[in-house]
């Protein structure tokens, strides 16, 4: 009844390939996103920026991340680190006076050098041994920023970024920095739901599901793992760029170490692997969850509700972040993207009852 | 020529207080195939059971087999909760899951006992044992020898008739529920064992730098450890633990000054990195093969 | 966007039950980190805080009808908590912010300066904030990393000299372990001393392999900087490795719980401190019997006086001091009045908790006086007096940066 159909059935391959195969989510989807695009409009600045905009911003790299370990199956727990190159690569780019938007490209590109590079690992191994050599890439790329000043940017360690502007718009206010981080992440969002489609992402899956059966029908796993890394590091690498100008704005080593690693890979398990949907909800649950807890925990502290110690207070969040990553895995290991998808197919057929996708 | 042996004995101790921390990893995933990143946050939770046990005003030698009984009954209970629901699973839901456990014990633990660091003393002799030039800290001397009995132990108790199930179990869950093992209670027991493997370690990591969230960032070099030496190989705990103490106790002995900065976690990195490139499956490692 | 919904009905709640109780209620945000690295300071260091805003209410510090509220939130050292927690504080009316995280605090700076919002930054952050003319909202207020190196090491002139010496420092390997490095370097040649730097691995949990070499360096003092579970470790490695207690200078971080764990053999170690530390002090004392007695503490009762609790006392102290002195103008506290208010402060001494300090429109630090204290077994003895060392090269290192950061780095 709310999506005007009875369920999803095609006459022809053209409708099968469709992106959108249910017209009304198409509207749905134009829907979000004008509101998105509103947002500087009726959002307050408070939630607008410290909210929304983490929330677009972590959605790329949640994006960026799942099309390795979604589609391609490849683990990595260091992807903070990729991003830590993006951010560093591009301040150091724009001093040297590199235009903005070329410094965007090309700190991509560089993280998804060195991305590649230890994606090498995963020509050789995969599953846990996957997980811990990309861990020793992510202290690596720690210690290197850490102990070169020239990267970190000298006795405190704080780099500041310069002021710049993405196609004479100024990157300064608010919606501006906005803007154009969700340009980037709608732009990330597309790609990913198209490269699905392509041979490429075929191919991708086809490693993910078992790579010496996918060399056995004509994918080359060396050349496709590889991509998969170049491509993923490249992503992250610009997004974070867009962190460092559009949010930090003054990048120190804490910002992309050991433990955003893990919580990007939360976002994506939480959210669900390899799913869109699931990256931009697991995304804004990961990082919202523990704020809106904290906030809470503490509101209800100050009406004396909870009469416990700070002490306890303070970790009370944690302690659930931790028992909701355990809850996801035990309930729903499909994460959030399957509790949307099933909500979607109740409504599809509401009032009846059972669904095909 | 005195500094390199001592950088070269307190670094092997060093490396064999590691592989205490390691064991408890080796132990789960030798019999139940299970990585078990929540390990370093098994140590801190020990240690503080250690704590609390002693702040009931208990001697500390009454205190670890305490401590011991309870953390046994922690991993039984972790197992039965969390892990068996996840037989099955791909190896990413697993590690995540226990990076779930770990987030939570970092925060329950220190949440309810308490975040500042608290002292465990061991009654251990603060001078140093002299031979030449060589100083040897005891702490580590003691925790070296500690380390050594207790792989021992581990090793003698799959030569028993429960080790003998659990080893089965290792080699193949179908065949052992096959021959009337109860694979569960195997794997739990595992649990059990590393609960009191990390009550040796936090007890005496704790006696050196206290007991806070911070016993938890021991997974690092024990992850190199477990690497090294092979995931499910008992004696390569001991192998590895000497190897990554040495190498990230020397290198950075000579280097350190030089560089300007701390080499220790670049040289357990790289020491993940190149047995993972050259040998994945460690030194003593079984090498997996893989059927399509 | 029903996300956005529940998100506007979770804050009407939030704000619902923090609203404002009376009428002129000045807001702190005291937004730290409880969870992470901060964990071994933060507890003891809040409670103080909390406490002495207490006491400042129950006396009525602030003059009749206006009241002081501390608005607590855990950032977990992570920056974008931090943003979050700071933009939300300012939403609820804090004009006073403390993070006690130098990651969070980097991260905020910038805004907290576009925003008017007063910064202190006692014992972390940038300690060239300590230059008014750059960083006009931030105020360190109390000796930076640098002050403190000084300090210690006029104190090794001043009890056995430095000419000809050799200090050996051992820090973690982390931008806070190498803030010292450039005083040092400055004072080895005006003094005549020679010096190494010894680097150990975060979070410092095993540190054979750095003092072996210490050891072989055979330093005539040592120089620790570390924090948290590290410095405990740091002090029982030096003395495994023949170094005598009494060689053993610290920085700020070194507390009764690090005594605690490092046992007996800790006495005679030194370190630097901001604040004097026990229980017997004026201000204390009313906290005591004002606070804790009318239950209306914030925390365990065995942390009153504590080394970190009198530091958060100190640091509320100087900030209602301020916030007293900025309302005296007849206008409403904002960010410009308060700082205003910081800079009328002249030879406060929170009742001898702390030197006297001074703050002008060009110094945030407030003198940067220190003194030197003794673990006799026991408790921490003072060996020094309060004062100021090298102030001229202090202010000199403090210029210098900022004019880099002034200039865009």
């Amino acid at each position: 009844m709310f999506y005007r159909l009875s369920g999803t059935y095609h006459t022809s391959y053209e409708a099968d390939r469709k992106l959108w195969k249910i017209p009304t989510d198409r509207w749905l989807v134009v829907a979000v996103l004008l509101l998105a695009l509103l947002a500087p409009l009726y959002v307050s600045p408070l939630y607008l920026g410290s909210y929304v905009l983490p929330w677009v911003i972590w959605s790329a790299a949640a994006l960026s991340l799942t099309l390795l370990m979604g589609l391609a199956g490849q683990l990595h727990f260091g992807f903070a680190a990729v991003m830590a190159i993006g951010a560093y690569a591009s301040i150091h780019l724009v001093r040297f006076g590199v235009p903005f938007e070329l410094a965007l490209l090309l700190s991509g590109l560089i993280a998804a050098v060195i991305g590649a590079v230890f994606g090498g690992a995963a020509l050789r191994v995969k599953g846990l041994y996957l997980v811990m050599a990309t861990l020793a890439m992510q202290y690596l790329v720690d210690w290197v920023v850490v102990n070169v000043p020239a990267i970190s940017g000298g006795a405190h360690a704080t780099l500041r970024t310069p002021a710049v502007s993405f196609l004479f718009m100024p990157v300064e206010s608010l919606a501006a920095r906005y803007w154009l981080a969700l340009g980037w992440a709608v732009l990330l969002t597309v790609f990913f739901m198209n490269v699905k489609r392509t041979s490429f992402g075929r191919a991708l899956v086809a490693i993910r599901d078992k790579d010496f059966a996918a060399a056995v029908i004509g994918v080359d796993p060396f050349k496709t793992k590889l991509m998969a890394f170049f491509t993923s590091s490249f992503m992250g690498g610009v997004t974070g760029a867009i962190l460092a100008f559009c949010f930090y704005r003054a990048v120190t080593p804490e910002q992309f170490g050991f433990n955003v690693s893990i919580q990007l890979v939360a976002m994506v398990l939480v959210g669900g692997l390899g799913s869109v949907i699931g990256s931009w909800l697991g995304a804004g649950f990961v990082l919202l969850a523990p704020i809106f807890l904290t906030n809470l925990v503490s509101g209800l502290a100050a009406a004396g509700w909870v009469p416990v110690s700070q002490n306890f207070l303070s970790h009370l969040p944690l302690m659930i972040y931790g028992a909701m990553i355990i809850g996801f895995l035990l309930l729903e290991p499909l994460g959030l993207a399957k509790i949307y998808d099933n909500i979607r197919k109740y409504f599809l057929v509401w009032p009846f009852r059972h669904a095909r996708s | 020529m005195a500094y390199f042996l001592e950088l070269l004995i307190s670094g092997a101790l060093t490396g064999l207080m590691y592989s205490l921390v390691a064991l408890g990893f080796v132990l789960i995933y030798k019999s139940a195939g299970v990585p078990n990143l929540a390990q370093g946050a098994l140590v801190m939770t020990a240690g503080y059971a250690v704590w609390l046990v002693m702040a009931w005003g208990l001697n500390v030698w009454i205190a670890i087999p305490i401590a011991a009984a309870i953390m046994f009954g922690f991993g039984l209970v972790v197992e039965r909760l969390l892990l068996r629901r996840m037989v099955g699973q791909p190896v990413i839901m697993v590690v995540m899951l226990t990076l779930g456990l770990e987030i939570l014990l970092r925060g329950l633990v220190p949440g309810v006992l308490g975040s500042t660091p608290k002292p465990i003393d061991l009654g251990i002799d603060f001078a140093p044992i002299i031979i030449g030039d060589v100083f040897i800290n005891r702490t580590s001397l003691y925790g070296g020898i500690v380390a050594l009995l207790l792989v021992g132990a581990s090793l003698l108790f799959f030569r028993t008739r429960l080790g003998t199930k659990l080893r089965a179990v290792s080699d193949d869950h179908v065949s052992s529920w096959a021959v009337g093992i109860s694979v569960e209670r195997a794997i739990g027991i595992s649990w059990g064992l590393a609960g009191i493997a990390a009550v040796v370690a936090g007890a005496l990591w704790g006696s050196s730098q206290g007991v806070d969230w911070t016993l938890s960032t021991l997974l690092f070099p024990a992850v190199a450890v477990v690497i090294l030496g092979g995931v499910d190989s008992v004696p390569g705990v001991v192998v590895g633990g000497i190897l990554v103490g040495v190498l990230g106790t020397v290198i950075p002995g000579y280097l350190d000054s030089v560089a300007g900065g701390s080499t220790r976690d670049v040289v357990t990195s790289l020491i993940i990195l190149l047995t993972i490139m050259v040998r994945p499956f460690g030194i003593f490692g079984r090498e997996d093969i893989e059927r399509i | 966007m029903t996300f956005l919904r529940k998100l506007a009905l979770t804050t009407a709640l939030v704000a619902g039950l923090s609203a404002p109780v009376a009428a002129e209620d000045i807001k702190f945000g005291l937004l730290q980190d409880f969870t992470a690295v901060y964990t071994f300071v933060t507890g003891q260091y809040n409670q103080g805080q909390q406490d002495y805003l207490a006491l400042a209410n129950a006396e009525g510090i602030l003059g009749e009808g206006n009241s002081v509220t501390a608005i607590v939130r855990d950032t977990g050292n992570q920056p974008q908590r931090g943003i979050e927690a700071y933009n939300r504080a300012k939403e609820e009316g804090a004009v006073l912010f403390d993070f006690l995280s130098t990651p969070v605090s980097a991260a905020i700076l910038d805004q907290a300066q576009a925003d008017k919002n007063v910064v202190i930054t006692p014992a972390h952050g940038r300690g060239d904030a300590s230059d008014g003319t750059v960083f006009p909202y931030v105020f360190p207020m109390m000796p930076t990393y640098w002050a403190q190196a000084a300090n210690l090491i006029e104190h090794m002139k001043n009890n056995g000299g430095l000419q000809g010496k050799k200090i050996a420092i051992v820090h973690i390997d982390s931008p806070f372990g190498r803030e010292p490095g450039p005083i040092l370097q400055a004072l080895s040649e005006q003094e005549g001393f020679e010096f190494q730097a010894f680097p150990y691995a975060s979070p410092g949990n095993e540190q054979s392999a750095a003092w072996s070499e210490v050891r072989r360096y055979r330093p005539d003092y040592v120089l620790i900087w570390g924090a948290g579970g590290g410095q405990a470790v740091s002090v029982k490695t030096a003395i495994q490795n023949g170094i005598r207690p009494e060689q053993i200078h610290s920085v700020i971080w070194l507390a009764e719980t690090d005594a605690a764990n490092v046992g007996p053999a800790m006495k005679g170690v030194k370190r630097f401190e901001a604040t004097a530390a026990g229980t017997d002090h004026a201000i204390i004392q009313r906290i005591q019997e004002k606070v804790i007695d009318a239950g209306k503490g914030s925390g365990d009762q065995a942390n009153v006086g504590t080394s970190y609790y009198n530091l958060g006392v100190a640091t509320m102290a100087v900030a209602v001091e301020a916030a007293r002195l900025g309302l005296e103008g007849g206008q409403p506290l904002t960010g410009d009045t308060l700082k205003a208010g910081f800079e009328k402060i002249a030879g406060y001494d929170a009742e001898g908790l702390m030197p006297a300090v001074t703050y002008t429109a060009e110094d945030h630090q407030g003198g940067g006086a220190g003194r030197v204290s003794e673990w006799d077994g026991e408790k921490w003895v003072p060996v020094s007096d309060w004062h100021a060392a090298y102030p001229d090269l202090i202010r000199q290192v403090i210029e210098k940066s900022a004019a880099e950061y002034k200039a865009g780095h």
